[in-house]
């Protein structure tokens, strides 16, 4: 499992870096999220999952398998 | 003067529509100022109405048009918003502009605001909101407004603008006046007042320059190499003052209120004083049933809108206290739940105008509540409370709530 967002949607709401600190972050210049870790350990997924559902602009998705 | 921004006259508003609500106006024995929302939606009114108080509006009740108000600036412009309309106005930048022009001043105040930013001044925020608490926390009570609510946003904004807190009273006359007076001739002299304030400021700061906001506004380069617009300086000086005041100070009075008859959910605070995370979580469902703005947008030309027709103009209200609560959205949605795990609440708004000051809103809460539950944790409504303390309007709340402990 990993984690996409797409920047044109992101307005720095930054409730996935509240929620999850270990796979989000935000920048410094306009505070939109950064993907600290695309791919993760299990134990983080159910996390992530809350994260990506708590985007108030829907920004974020998870997608299957690896990278390309 | 020719008006620019006056609505036309609703005759394009079918009489179904038509609703009898004034947002200023709060029913004598009402002791919490978002009950005539609510009430609306017990009522069953339309959830796209209209109402001719006001110099006439539109008010949307559900979440997905309020999203697509926050969203679509294309239709919805928060440029000349004032309910009622008034003309002049100035424009709080780069709130009230559109983008592509607000996204040059979104982009220079947007690193002042990141949550990285935010979190450095922690420490500023712990250390002033434990002077301002040991100020009364061995005297048995207060009142939360005039003691700490208002006190607290004013001297961090003259922080974050480099001002000196001596000036703190005049600072919080200016805003006592901006936030409250009904009086046409007193609201126009205190907007001099508050523009004479930030030209100073900003001479002042153009000539010593330090890392203060004021100071990167003022110092700031357009893409040309020059200095932004004197006006558009002053007016984002004012969106900053008239944004992160008044909101935070009701927003807190609400929480507290809130925690002063709830002793589970200060016991829950309390057990999470150390875990930031979880304290979020619980705070963003404050943040949610808590929401103090009706947010104003114009319309920008006439069009069609599930089957409405708006014209150029027309004003619109979108109501957070309302849509936080909309059943479509939110499981249980009058239920205060503390560990509630999808929130996507629109306190904050959402879209290209998200408040920018969010991050610094919610730290200011958090950091009260923290230092507040650490000294006295616990406390309750004085039975003495002022009748009629409470108002309504584009940002509503309280002008005293009395604690005692």
């Amino acid at each position: 499992m990993r984690v996409i967002a797409n920047m044109n949607v992101c307005q720095g709401h930054a409730r996935c870096e509240d929620i999850c600190p270990e796979v989000f972050a935000t920048d410094a210049v306009e505070g939109k999220v950064v993907i600290v870790q695309t791919e993760f350990p299990a134990e983080l997924e159910d996390k992530v999952r809350l994260a990506v559902r708590n985007c108030p602009e829907g920004a974020l998705r998870i997608a299957k398998g690896k990278a390309a | 003067m020719t008006l620019q921004w006056q609505p036309s006259p609703p005759d394009h508003v079918p009489a179904e529509l038509v609703v009898d609500f004034d947002f200023f106006a709060i029913p004598e024995g009402t002791n919490d100022p978002a009950q005539i929302w609510h009430d609306l939606v017990r009522r069953g009114v339309p959830p796209i109405f209209y109402t001719p108080h006001n110099g006439g509006h539109w008010v949307f009740l559900k979440y997905d048009d309020v999203v697509e108000g926050y969203r679509n600036y294309e239709k919805f412009s928060t440029h000349q918003t004032p309910i009622p309309p008034i003309e002049p106005f100035p424009v709080v930048m780069p709130q009230g502009v559109d983008p592509p022009e607000h996204t040059v001043f979104r982009m220079l105040l947007a690193p002042m605001f990141t949550p990285l930013a935010v979190r450095r001044m922690t420490e500023h925020l712990q250390q002033r909101a434990a002077d301002l608490i040991d100020r009364f926390a061995d005297k048995g009570g207060c009142d939360f407004i005039a003691d700490y609510a208002s006190i607290f946003p004013t001297s961090t904004f003259l922080e974050l603008f480099g001002l000196p807190q001596s000036r703190l009273p005049e600072f919080l006359a200016l805003s006592e006046v901006f936030f409250r007076s009904t009086d046409p001739e007193a609201r126009a002299q205190n907007l001099n007042d508050i523009y004479a304030v930030l030209e100073d400021l900003f001479r002042e700061k153009e000539r010593n320059p330090g890392t203060d906001i004021a100071s990167t506004i003022v110092t700031a380069r357009d893409a040309d190499g020059n200095q932004h617009k004197w006006i558009d300086i002053l007016n984002c000086g004012f969106l900053l003052f008239v944004a992160g005041l008044d909101t935070v100070t009701n927003t807190m009075t609400y929480v507290w209120r809130y925690l002063a008859t709830n002793p589970p959910a200060r016991a829950h605070f309390r057990e999470k004083l150390d875990d930031t995370p979880a304290f979020l979580m619980a705070l963003e469902e404050l943040m949610r049933i808590n929401a103090v703005s009706n947010i104003y947008r114009r319309v920008t030309h006439d069009f069609d809108y599930k089957g409405i027709q708006f014209r150029r103009n027309d004003r619109i209200i979108l109501p957070n206290t309302v849509v936080n609560r909309d059943p479509s959205v939110f499981k249980d949605p009058q239920e205060i739940d503390l560990d509630r795990k999808v929130n996507n609440h629109l306190t904050f708004g959402v879209g290209p105008h998200r408040c920018i000051g969010s991050h610094l809103a919610k730290r200011e809460i958090m950091i009260s509540m923290q230092e507040w539950l650490k000294r006295i944790p616990h406390f309750e409504l004085a039975p003495d409370q002022d009748e009629g303390s409470v108002f309504g309007g584009s940002v509503m709340g309280f002008t005293s709530l009395k604690l005692r402990w």
